[in-house]
């Protein structure tokens, strides 16, 4: 089995669920007694190459060059598929994102491969590996078997656990030939500025529901995360409303989190949202409907209106 | 102009997930079937192309007829027609479903194909990308805003990233899937309903299509996420709030 770790940048840094996917590698390659390597695309990649190479990979392979400047589903695809046929890969590990959920299946297309998609476990069944991963909005989990020859996980970075540190691999740079690419052209990010924490890697999230009742109480929402070094969150309906950018919802069709705290304030709790924080160490509600569906997978709740709540916790804090 | 647009019926998403997981092993239970919501707002779009120049909106699924209903609701919100393919009691894999879709696609070479981001039942995510793969076409996935450029060769699309709205100009033809925020699906009316019947309607088996048939992936089981353990403790404000969370050592 030769595994190969696709590490990803964001924003000109390391993407932080890099390290569940090699954790995940380690497992996979420690079943068989085998080894793993990476690869880290992108350009002007500096530092990260040496802030990566500690996870004990047989080899570390580079891309450098500049159409891999901006994230683009065919090129990223394109330059894969090219080191996964010339080094004979047959595991291809990448974290969720919505990065790879655009170029693996992609790249299932290209290598004639079977793909599991926000793997949370391995299990065993007749001596075969099979990914367990969270259908129907995280309600329910399912076993897959792949049966090509190469396999294509992305990992879900809220389920593995930490990598183990170990040596330096090789570093090898690959040219991967990347075309100019005149079908799809990068136009711009448009990204709202915050000094917060990252909202996927967080240890504390505050999230908001419609509960807030409006765009102005978010300054208040924010000074409580601010108190905390907490990161902010939203339900979709802020995000429907246009009270806070997509980026922020947290749920089925947003991200999921694990935060060592998550503090839902007026957030009912439907079953999209939660599927989000399910991995979440430690739940508080925060609502004044005591019957809200949240207070069942909360671990801490209070039944009170948010209004009065918060500016008292801001006051505690 | 011709766009394809594709529609999978899916167990309705307020379905208990042990009846879900009942349906999905072929037991015989009382799951309610609807069009995957993320394929509405691809078929909505699609219709509010019209007055762009689209005059013949195709809807491709792959199901068989004990769903057709949940498909022809898709066609009485405004297409002009279907095909179906009927997989013939196999569970198809994505990479199948995008083989029997790019069959169709190659037969119609549509101007481009909208589809939903994922369809609500196995959150897969996988067939639109493995179709734009297989055609060797550009893909935009999670779109939100969609704008064609003048001559309409390329459309200028906004996706909904993890880093904020990504926006690229891409190539026509090309694969694209629909997010939450891009429209909001209009209701098919009675009568529009009554007249889908008439709706052209072609109907290929999968057998036919020279795909290989066994999938490559295969669903060995289900079970239920465990649960979050114990029941909420309860406490009676704000001020109790926060000395609990110091006393769990979670805030300072």
């Amino acid at each position: 089995m030769k595994i190969l770790v696709v590490a990803e940048m964001q924003l000109g840094k390391l993407k932080p669920s890099n390290r569940a996917t090699i954790r995940m590698a380690q497992d996979l390659a420690a079943q068989d007694g085998g080894s793993f390597s990476m690869v880290l695309i992108g350009h002007q990649l500096g530092d990260a190459v040496g802030e990566l190479n500690k996870y004990g990979a047989d080899t570390l392979y580079v891309i450098d060059a500049p159409p891999f400047e901006h994230y683009l589903a065919d090129t990223l695809a394109d330059a894969i598929c090219k080191l996964v046929k010339a080094q004979g890969f047959d595991r291809v590990l990448g974290g969720e994102a919505t990065t790879a959920r655009d170029y693996f299946p992609r790249l299932a297309g290209a290598l004639d491969a079977g793909m599991c998609r926000g793997v949370c476990a391995l299990t065993q069944i007749d001596g075969a590996t099979c990914y367990q991963r969270p259908v129907f909005s995280g309600m329910a989990l399912r076993t897959e078997r792949i049966h090509t020859p190469i396999h294509l996980i992305t990992v879900d970075p809220t389920a593995i656990g930490e990598p183990k540190e170990g040596g330096a691999g090789e570093v090898v740079a690959f040219d991967a030939s990347p075309q100019d690419n005149a079908n799809v052209k990068f136009v711009e990010l448009q990204r709202a500025a915050s000094e917060r924490p990252d909202l996927t890697v967080a240890d504390r999230v505050i999230g908001a529901g419609r509960g807030i009742k409006s765009a102005d109480y978010l300054d208040t929402i924010g000074k409580l995360a601010d108190k905390l070094g907490a990161a902010v969150g939203a339900t979709r309906a802020v995000v429907d409303a246009g009270w806070l950018p997509n980026e922020f919802q947290v749920g089925q069709t947003g991200k999921a989190i694990a935060p060592k705290l998550y503090i839902a304030i007026g957030i009912s709790g439907a079953v999209q949202h939660a599927a989000g924080i399910r991995g979440a160490k430690t739940i508080v509600a925060i609502n004044k409907d005591a019957e809200a569906p949240i207070f069942k997978i909360a671990d801490v709740g209070l039944v009170a209106d948010l209004f009065d709540a918060v500016p008292q916790m801001i006051e505690n804090l | 102009m011709k766009i394809l647009v594709t529609v999978k019926p899916v167990a309705d998403p307020n379905t208990p997930p042990a009846a879900w997981i009942d349906s999905e092993k072929g037991k015989s239970g009382s799951v309610n079937y609807v069009a995957n919501y993320f394929d509405l707002i691809a078929v909505e779009q699609a219709i509010r192309f019209k007055d762009m120049g689209v005059d013949d909106i195709c809807v491709v699924s792959v199901t068989d007829e004990s769903k057709m209903a949940q498909v022809r609701s898709a066609i009485a919100m405004g297409a002009n027609r279907a095909t179906l393919i009927d997989p013939e009691d196999r569970k198809l894999g994505a990479y199948q479903i995008a083989a029997a879709i790019a069959h169709v696609v190659k037969k119609e070479a549509p101007a481009f194909v909208l589809m939903g981001k994922q369809a609500t039942d196995d959150d897969a995510s996988q067939v639109g990308p493995i179709l734009a793969g297989i055609l060797g076409w550009p893909q935009a996935t999670f779109v939100s805003q969609i704008e064609f450029n003048d001559d309409k060769s390329r459309v200028k699309v906004g996706r909904e990233t993890d880093e904020g709205v990504e926006v690229l100009d891409v190539k026509l033809p090309a694969v694209i899937t629909c997010d939450l925020r891009l429209n909001e699906p209009r209701y098919a009316t009675l009568p529009n309903l009554i007249k889908s019947k008439k709706a052209p309607m072609e109907r290929l088996k999968f057998s036919e299509l020279g795909i290989e048939d066994s999938p490559r992936v295969t669903v060995e089981g289900y079970s239920l996420p465990e649960g979050r353990s114990g029941e909420a403790k309860m406490v009676a404000d704000a001020n109790e709030l926060v000395a609990t969370l110091k006393e769990m050592k979670l805030v300072d």
